[in-house]
């Protein structure tokens, strides 16, 4: 690798524009790794390891990983995190750095298409389980509102989202 | 007409990369009083300092502006100069346009330069006023006092005893010690901790210029540099220490429980008990928090008469004390006695205490095996609640696994934002006795780095790794608890980029050092300032290390910052040295920046009385009138007698009236 100070500093600005404000705290201590369920299942450049490679300036390098996709959202990074990094916003800052560069993972389609349909990114049939444990069939949510499914496509639609063309 | 000289100084790139040193001085040079402007590299210099120096001997000037970093380290550098040159020293005046000036307006060099060109013309108005004072002396008591007895205030009463001064030594605990007397052994020679510190504990004992005061507090500071006059606090032991011979029966017939703080809550003590077996002085003491009053009588009463014997119905401690020192019958008291002692210096060594793992929720407190660094030191100790056995507080087995984990509420900014410093050399120390003690043992510790800088201590981290116990670069994330008190690690290998997870017997949180919430209490009665790590504030980072804002109260140890054994040490006797200055000359000087009454426009009225925070202030007779009258070496200067004055009759010398309004005037013009 080579050391390439205008690339770290537009990668750092890019982060901090597109939300991940704490990018710069990071000491590289690890915590929001060893916490990480993306990390666990595999996902290699998550939390700690993002935040080194955009500290590094690789930005455009690692711009088809799917890896920020593997984000749960669990926020338990941001607990834990000793600096006040929030790691979380800089996944998701590179996520939508991402999508508007149209390096859209392929393998994230399917949980935008969920999205997109659903209101609901990962989705599965809920009413068997439902049923089981004597709950109404449908969930209070977007899944079962056609209405709200309506407003959250016409968001998707109307954003950079809309322009991949995927739905 | 005051003939004012001014000197503007570069501080080299300090102030004259911001601000436009030669405009502040082409400016100085106009303003009305200023016969001369120049400006220096280094004003502080033996060359800028000389060239303050041939003007005034050359007669050119009789006032000096130094327009340069800051008052409080170079204003006496520069008065000094004056009193060289045969000037009186206070017809010097500072215009701070570093601190003030360059250091807080760097990305503005056009108002910087602006700011700092009406600093130095409030300087010039005041210094045109300025009268020369002369230094007032008062006679020193040569005594000191040292606050705390952990390794550092014993080293700092010892040197203080051995240089020939009266020494109180005041530890609020039983027995002095401090932490130190709770480790087990010290890195990175492994030195018993004991071994090396109770010799010491027995010589301030012992020492005839020291006066060894335990279980007390100091209450109350009053006075001055050289005058001192501190209360201390004795604590009421219930206990005649006279007569007690530290056998430790009343202890052992007790049944008062409470949680032994000395062991980290791991084991009990009774209410009766003697703080540790090496305590010195090794007394016993009654903790009434815990004492139940179980042989039916409260403290305080008389004992009740055995209707048959005739005999008196002690409590079990009182009967168990062969040599008669437990009298239950003394009148509870919580507030102890108050002894007054005067003292010419102090040092304040009141040490520091570990944060409690409860702070830490995602490394699940609740587990009994998730312990801290200090529990742990005392699990190994010998003089431990296992007796130097490794177990694990659950069910008293020996783990196999251990794991350590560094940085909890250090380098976090929902805690402490500072590195603690030791915490990296006492786990490897911990994890290096263990190995040695247990080969089989598996060591785990997850460090974010290993900060091991210091004489022979990387060393003693290297060969760690040699001894085969693992390290892993990266902080731990959380902890999971499993059945059988086990409990999961998520952590993290930094080096390969994985996680990492397995199960372990025992986990050692290394927790911050910080602060006990009784030293802030205590600082703000001595009148310490806090730093922003929120220990106490030393005078200058580099150049003051032991001394305080206030003349005459020095620091040892790690209540000015977390630092280990060695470092206190030397502190100690930095801190021991610098203390002994004042007491070896005899006197000290007073800086005549006080209040004078001006007596025949006092009114009597009394009003300055009440407001002095120094009670400086007394009314007197003056031809039949009360007039007031200002005790001068108890005066600090503040100044509130001076504005509340309704005659006008007070004045602040070195900042009277027309002084500051010339000032005002300067600012607003």
């Amino acid at each position: 690798m080579i050391i390439d100070q205008e690339k770290i500093n537009e990668a750092i600005r890019t982060i901090q524009e597109y939300g991940g404000h704490g990018i710069l705290n990071c000491v590289q201590c690890g915590a929001c790794s060893a916490i990480c369920p993306g990390v666990k299942a595999g996902f290699p450049l998550l939390c700690r390891n993002l935040i080194r490679h955009l500290l590094n300036g690789q930005l455009e390098e690692i711009i088809e990983d799917s890896s920020s996709w593997g984000c749960q959202a669990c926020n338990r990074c941001t607990e834990v995190c000793p600096q006040g990094v929030r790691p979380q916003e800089v996944v998701f800052a590179f996520r939508r750095y991402q999508g508007n560069q149209l390096a859209f993972s392929t393998s994230a389609v399917t949980s935008q298409m969920n999205l997109y349909e659903t209101g609901h990114a990962v989705y599965s049939d809920p009413k068997e389980l439902r049923k089981q444990v004597g709950l109404p069939e449908e969930t209070p949510t977007s899944a079962f509102d056609e209405k709200a499914r309506q407003e959250i496509q016409a968001l998707i639609n109307a954003g950079p989202m809309g322009e991949l063309g995927l739905f | 007409m005051a003939k004012v000289g001014v000197y503007v100084c570069h501080c080299g790139s300090n102030i004259a990369s911001v601000i436009d040193v030669s405009a502040v001085r082409d400016f100085a040079a106009e303003l009305p009083g200023v016969v001369l402007a120049r400006k220096d590299l280094f004003m502080c210099a033996d060359s800028g300092q000389e060239l303050i120096m041939q003007d005034v001997r050359d007669g050119l000037v009789d006032r000096v502006v130094v327009a340069a970093c800051t008052p409080r380290t170079h204003e006496p550098i520069f008065r000094a100069a004056l009193e060289r040159a045969g000037l009186n020293k206070y017809l010097f005046e500072m215009a701070n346009i570093r601190d003030q000036g360059s250091w807080v307006h760097g990305q503005d060099h056009a108002g910087a330069t602006e700011k700092a060109k009406k600093i130095v013309a409030s300087a010039v108005g005041k210094a045109c006023n300025l009268e020369p004072l002369e230094d007032k002396f008062v006679e020193v008591t040569d005594a000191a006092l040292v606050i705390g007895g952990g390794i550092g205030g014993i080293t700092a009463a010892l040197e203080l005893a051995n240089m020939g001064h009266k020494t109180y030594l005041v530890e609020k605990q039983p027995s002095i010690g401090g932490v130190m007397a709770q480790l087990d052994k010290t890195f990175p020679t492994n030195d018993c901790s004991a071994c090396i510190l109770t010799p010491k504990m027995v010589e301030v004992y012992n020492h005839p210029n020291i006066e060894t005061y335990t279980y007390a507090e100091v209450d109350d500071v009053e006075g001055y540099i050289g005058n001192f006059k501190v209360k201390i606090r004795h604590k009421q032991t219930y206990v005649d220490w006279k007569k007690c011979t530290g056998c430790g029966d009343c202890a052992s017939k007790c049944i008062g429980k409470a949680a032994d703080e000395f062991n980290g809550g791991l084991s009990e003590r009774r209410a009766a008990y003697i703080m540790f077996p090496q305590a010195v002085p090794k007394k016993a003491v009654i903790d009434m928090d815990h004492c139940i009053n179980c042989g039916g009588r409260d403290i305080g009463t008389l004992p009740k008469v055995n209707q048959k014997t005739g005999k008196l119905i002690l409590a079990p401690c009182e009967k168990a004390c062969p040599a008669h020192a437990i009298d239950r019958s003394i009148a509870y008291d919580p507030n102890g006695d108050i002894q007054e002692v005067e003292v010419g210096s102090i040092v304040v060594a009141t040490g520091y205490q570990v944060m409690d793992k409860g702070w830490f929720k995602e490394m699940a407190p609740e587990s009994p095996n998730v312990i801290t660094a200090l529990q742990l030191e005392r699990i190994i100790s010998a003089t431990g609640p296992s007796e130097g056995k490794l177990v694990r507080p659950s069910d008293k087995e020996k783990p196999h696994t251990i794991t350590f984990v560094s940085c909890m509420g250090s380098r976090d900014e929902h805690f402490h934002t500072y590195c603690s410093r030791f915490c990296c050399m006492y786990m490897i120390k911990q994890a290096r006795l263990l190995k040695e003690k247990y080969p089989d043992l598996v060591i785990n510790m997850h460090f974010i780095d290993v900060r091991s800088a210091g004489k022979d201590y990387d060393e003693y981290y290297t060969g760690a790794r040699k001894m085969g116990i693992n390290f892993f670069k990266g902080k731990v994330g959380g902890l999971e608890m499993l059945p059988d008190d086990k409990l999961r690690v998520l952590a993290y290998d930094m080096e390969g980029g994985e996680n990492i997870e397995y199960v372990s017997d025992l986990v050692v949180l290394a927790t911050a050092v910080e602060l006990p919430a009784d030293a802030t209490t205590l600082a703000q009665k001595l009148g310490i300032q806090f730093c922003g790590a929120n220990f106490f504030r030393e005078l200058h980072p580099k150049l003051g290390p032991v001394e305080t804002a206030t003349e005459g109260l020095f620091l040892a140890g790690c209540c000015q910052g977390p630092k280990d054994i060695p470092d206190t040490v030397s502190q100690a006797k930095g801190a021991a040295a610098a203390a002994a200055v004042p007491l070896a000359q005899g006197k000290v000087r007073i800086e005549p920046i006080i209040s004078e009454v001006i007596t025949e426009l006092c009114s009597g009225c009394g009003i300055c009385v009440p407001l002095c925070p120094y009670q400086a202030i007394s009314m007197r007779t003056v031809e039949d009138r009360p007039r007031a009258q200002i005790e001068m070496s108890a005066c600090k200067g503040c100044g509130v007698c001076t504005s509340a004055c309704p005659s006008g009759a007070i004045v602040l010398h070195g900042y009277k009236e027309e002084q500051i309004f010339a000032q005002i005037e300067a600012l607003t013009a």
